[in-house]
């Protein structure tokens, strides 16, 4: 017993990790788009970082809760509402079984993540229980949540230690214009010197070509030495590819494993959230990092994740505790006496 | 020594590229680094990806050093030894070459003015070299290297194809795993899965195997296909002579 979908929301599916050990046979690694709200919402029921949990896109579903458990929603605000009151986001709270959650359309961000203390009960298919949408893999029987649908929990949970400092920071307020930091490369020589500062220096804007898979940008077309084609080669995902048409697409969680476009660079990992909360219409401009930056980043992001971890999952710290001995005599008796001190 | 580049891709990959071309040379290449590399078990290394003339590193920014790990490659690739590969493995795929599982094999007989018979013949006369898998899971991309056929893609590209087409064009024949669109022309249709997500390992092929192609009548079609279901088929595979 877990949830029932009541209504689907746009596109919601189950996410984990990723799966990974599979691009050499041509299976994307899937995951979430946002995965610092994603393993934020995790942190904060007491899972590890990439137990599986939901991704609702843009417009939310509305779930009952069939069996009570401890969650936490991250990532974009959808004004998540639980039997008709708000709900507050970036903690954890407690559902009661019966209780209906519904989020509505995102007012900040794109993606809003629903974690569950234990995680979700869906098979694991090479490894992760990732949703492919693309590939028809993972998650609940490899698509989007339908009406009707149940989602159990692994090992649900009516409370968890610490509970009232259970609480992250909401996802940064960005405006229409982000910036995305890149790593040129690895084709960066099948553009003119023109096409490189056009791709650096020029606003892109999000099209609705925007889905798990990549995001079609548009904007001034970036100048080839040849056509765009490439003999294909593996990619990772951020991977900019800019096709024969001179306008970029950033290749995201659910790309292909290979392509034979020429890549003119890559969003570098700490930066992929950001795309992932962007929305169509929104502007982006890229600015070219070195790879040390780029580790600089993600280190930083990673340490500010373990620190979340360490204070609300880490080791409770140890009660000191002494403990002293007497001998004493009383009207003639000796007795033996020990008194603990504690401080808590 | 061989000639060989290397690029970051991104801040947790390293791409290995070597001769810009499609060659079984080259991508043999490819394949021994893979295994020399998995071989030394790099602290941090994560997957690696081979294509046709190169590989991809994922790693650990927390626990490699992309520095190092350059001087490891470029350590293996001075080192690299194709005759220590394992011997080339062939495995035999049943196909089905006629009626609606062999859609486009009339039109291809036409343009290159030969019999339907011996389109089938040329096709499974020779070994495919199996030079990656991507697009999909488990699609290969595979090439014979002699007699290829004249054409290229269709015209119009159909929008949907069934799993278990084997498409055609020029040397290149590929199996379609998944049903999707698809611009190449049907010579047959295997019952085997290219991919199949029930098993521990659904992959039927790897990187720098060969296939070869049997042609099989409509009841033995259906009689592996059925095997398949059940899961108790096992396809024929045999080591490359020479």
């Amino acid at each position: 017993m877990g949830i029932l979908v009541e209504n689907p929301g746009v596109l919601t599916t189950v996410q984990d990790g990723g799966r990974f050990g599979y691009e050499q046979f041509g299976v994307s690694p899937s995951g979430p788009m946002d995965r610092v709200s994603f393993q934020t919402a995790n942190i904060l029921v007491g899972n590890p970082r990439d137990a599986s949990a939901l991704e609702v896109t843009l417009l939310g579903p509305a779930l009952r809760f069939e069996q009570e458990n401890v969650i936490a929603i991250t990532g974009g605000d959808m004004a998540p509402q639980l039997d008709g009151q708000p709900l507050p986001m970036n903690c954890a709270v407690l559902v009661k079984a019966g209780s209906v959650l519904r989020l509505g359309a995102a007012r900040t961000g794109c993606r809003t993540y629903l974690a569950f203390a234990g995680g979700l009960e869906v098979p694991v298919v090479m490894g992760s229980r990732a949703t492919g949408v693309q590939n028809k893999m993972g998650g609940l029987q490899g698509r989007k949540l339908a009406k009707g649908d149940r989602v159990g929990f692994s090992s649900p949970r009516s409370s968890l230690p610490r509970m009232e400092q259970r609480r992250a920071e909401p996802l940064e307020a960005r405006g229409k214009e982000r910036v995305l930091r890149v790593i040129l490369g690895p084709q960066e020589d099948a553009f003119t010197a023109q096409g490189i500062e056009t791709f650096l220096s020029q606003p892109y804007t999000i099209t609705n070509d925007f889905d798990r898979m990549g995001c079609r940008l548009d904007g001034p077309v970036i100048q080839h030495k040849g056509d765009g084609n490439i003999i294909s080669d593996g990619m990772v995902t951020g991977a900019i590819q800019v096709p024969t048409s001179g306008l970029p697409i950033i290749m995201l969680a659910e790309r292909q494993t290979v392509g034979g476009y020429t890549k003119i660079a890559a969003v570098i990992s700490a930066d992929l959230p950001v795309i992932g909360q962007a929305r169509p219409g929104d502007i982006i401009r890229f600015q070219a990092v070195s790879v040390a930056q780029a580790h600089q980043a993600w280190r930083e992001q990673q340490a500010r994740l373990e620190e979340l971890e360490q204070k609300l999952n880490g080791p409770l710290p140890e009660k000191k505790s002494r403990e002293n001995h007497y001998r004493i005599s009383l009207n003639g008796k000796e007795y033996q006496l020990s008194i603990q001190v504690t401080e808590s | 020594m061989d000639t060989y580049t290397l690029h970051d891709v991104g801040d947790q990959a390293l791409l290995v590229e070597f001769e810009n071309k499609i060659s079984i040379e080259v991508n043999r290449k490819v394949v021994a680094l893979k295994r020399a590399l998995e071989e030394q078990r790099l602290f941090g290394v994560g997957e690696m990806v081979p294509t046709y003339r190169s590989l991809l590193l994922h790693y650990d920014p927390l626990k490699a050093d992309p520095e190092q790990l350059k001087e490891a490659i470029a350590q293996s690739v001075r080192h690299l030894d194709l005759s220590a590969l394992p011997k080339a493995i062939v495995t035999e795929i049943p196909v089905l070459y006629e009626g609606e599982y062999a859609l486009d094999l009339e039109e291809i007989a036409r343009i290159e003015g030969k019999t339907e018979e011996e389109i089938i013949r040329i096709h499974s006369q020779s070994d495919y070299y199996v030079y990656m898998l991507g697009f999909a899971p488990g699609h290969p991309y595979t090439a014979r290297f002699e007699n290829p056929f004249s054409f290229k893609r269709r015209e119009t590209p159909r929008v949907k194809i069934p799993a278990g087409s084997i498409v055609v064009q020029l040397g290149l024949s590929d199996i379609i795993p998944f049903e999707q669109p698809c611009g190449w022309n049907i010579i047959g249709t295997t019952p085997l899965l290219a991919c199949d997500y029930r098993k521990d390992n659904p992959f039927l092929l790897k990187a720098g195997q060969w296939i070869r192609h049997i042609p099989v009548d409509k009841a033995e079609f259906l009689d592996i296909k059925r095997r398949v279901e059940l899961g108790c088929y096992q396809p024929r595979t045999y080591e490359k002579e020479g």
